[in-house]
């Protein structure tokens, strides 16, 4: 191993009473056999690596199955199990322990939903994973709900005047997640492909989703600003 | 005296750690979660899974003693308290047990 870096030493941060005490529930849970500490890390592991793919074919499978669309609409905590999602009983799902009321707000030509958490973090890990850096900051957390329009163009998303924006304020209790339109282009298109092009960002409703773009691919280079002279 | 619907002396002992609840809001600010707080979410599940504490039941339970018995502490530190809170009104660990376990946890981290 090597020890030669240029990095900074940590930073100590004093050990705090509720570190002390989630370990210590923790350990005496373990010690009585109520689980081991292998299901515990498991757990967290599985929790961790949740991904906004479950939120993805929710989507892609609306788009083409209109009887599962309604169910998903009507009642998306339900639903969700379909895609083995329990937001009732999570562990063996693996989904966090928020117990919570899971809507899906669907997109129209008039209509574009979009979520936030005003009062922290909320955000629907079951089916969408972890939260983004950004949808915790201050910035997106105030402005979403005063200036729409405003945050969603800082995201490239500029919507007609016409298209009215709702805004959906997550809390203790509520999870949302934003069903986009189907794109233009995608007339044929399986459940795998559409779900590709169903990336995090339209599921929070900060983008919507296109044909020629998929989470996975890297971004293209921009075009026509080399920034230098032209001589 | 403790228990129940009256807090636990050594969940009240933590108050001290954390900035005190001070308005009836569930507004949690800038913090940035801390890490105990998603490793304590995996112990809720463990014990729900394990059916020592329901989720849902976990959950009503914190919103009923995170606002009156410990209703000074930040949300936040709600899933731990009634946790503890829980266990030891259930018995599967009492007080003293608890207390004693968290003061070999700390001797261990603080160890250099």
């Amino acid at each position: 191993m090597s020890t030669t870096h240029s990095h900074a030493p940590l930073e100590e941060s004093p050990l705090t009473e509720f570190e002390v005490l989630e370990l210590a529930v923790r350990e005496l849970a373990i010690e009585k056999g109520l689980f081991s500490a292998d299901d515990h890390r498991r757990f967290s592991e599985w929790a961790e690596a949740r991904t906004y793919t479950v939120g993805s074919r929710m989507t892609a499978r609306s788009w083409l199955d209109p009887a599962f669309k309604e169910r998903l609409l009507s009642n998306g905590t339900e639903t969700s199990k379909e895609v083995g999602v329990d937001w009732l009983q999570p562990t063996g799902q693996g989904t966090p322990s928020d117990y919570t009321f899971f809507y899906v707000l669907e997109n129209t030509p008039k209509v574009h939903n979009v979520i936030v958490c005003t009062l922290c973090s909320c955000y629907p890990r079951p089916v969408l994973g972890m939260s983004p850096d950004w949808y915790r900051t201050p910035n997106y957390r105030r402005r979403m709900v005063r200036w729409p329009r405003q945050v969603l163009a800082e995201f490239g998303l500029h919507l007609p005047p016409d298209v009215e924006v709702r805004v959906h304020d997550s809390n203790q209790k509520s999870r949302f997640m934003v069903m986009p339109m189907r794109p233009e282009g995608t007339d044929g298109w399986n459940e795998d492909q559409l779900a590709a092009i169903v990336t995090r960002d339209c599921l929070i409703g900060v983008a919507l989703p296109r044909a020629d773009v998929t989470a996975s691919q890297v971004p293209k280079q921009p075009k026509g600003r080399s920034g230098g002279k032209k001589r | 005296m403790s228990g129940g619907n009256r807090p636990y002396d050594v969940l009240m002992s933590t108050l001290g750690d954390v900035e005190e609840r001070t308005s009836a809001d569930l507004v949690c600010g800038e913090r940035t979660p801390a890490p105990w707080e998603s490793a304590m979410q995996a112990t809720c599940e463990c014990l729900s899974s394990g059916g020592t504490l329901d989720n849902l039941e976990r959950r009503q339970a914190e919103d009923r003693l995170g606002e009156s018995v410990y209703a000074r502490f930040p949300v936040h530190t709600r899933s731990a308290l009634i946790v503890a809170h829980s266990l030891m009104d259930r018995d599967v660990i009492t007080e003293e047990e608890l207390r004693a376990k968290m003061k070999e946890v700390r001797a261990r981290l603080e160890m250099v």
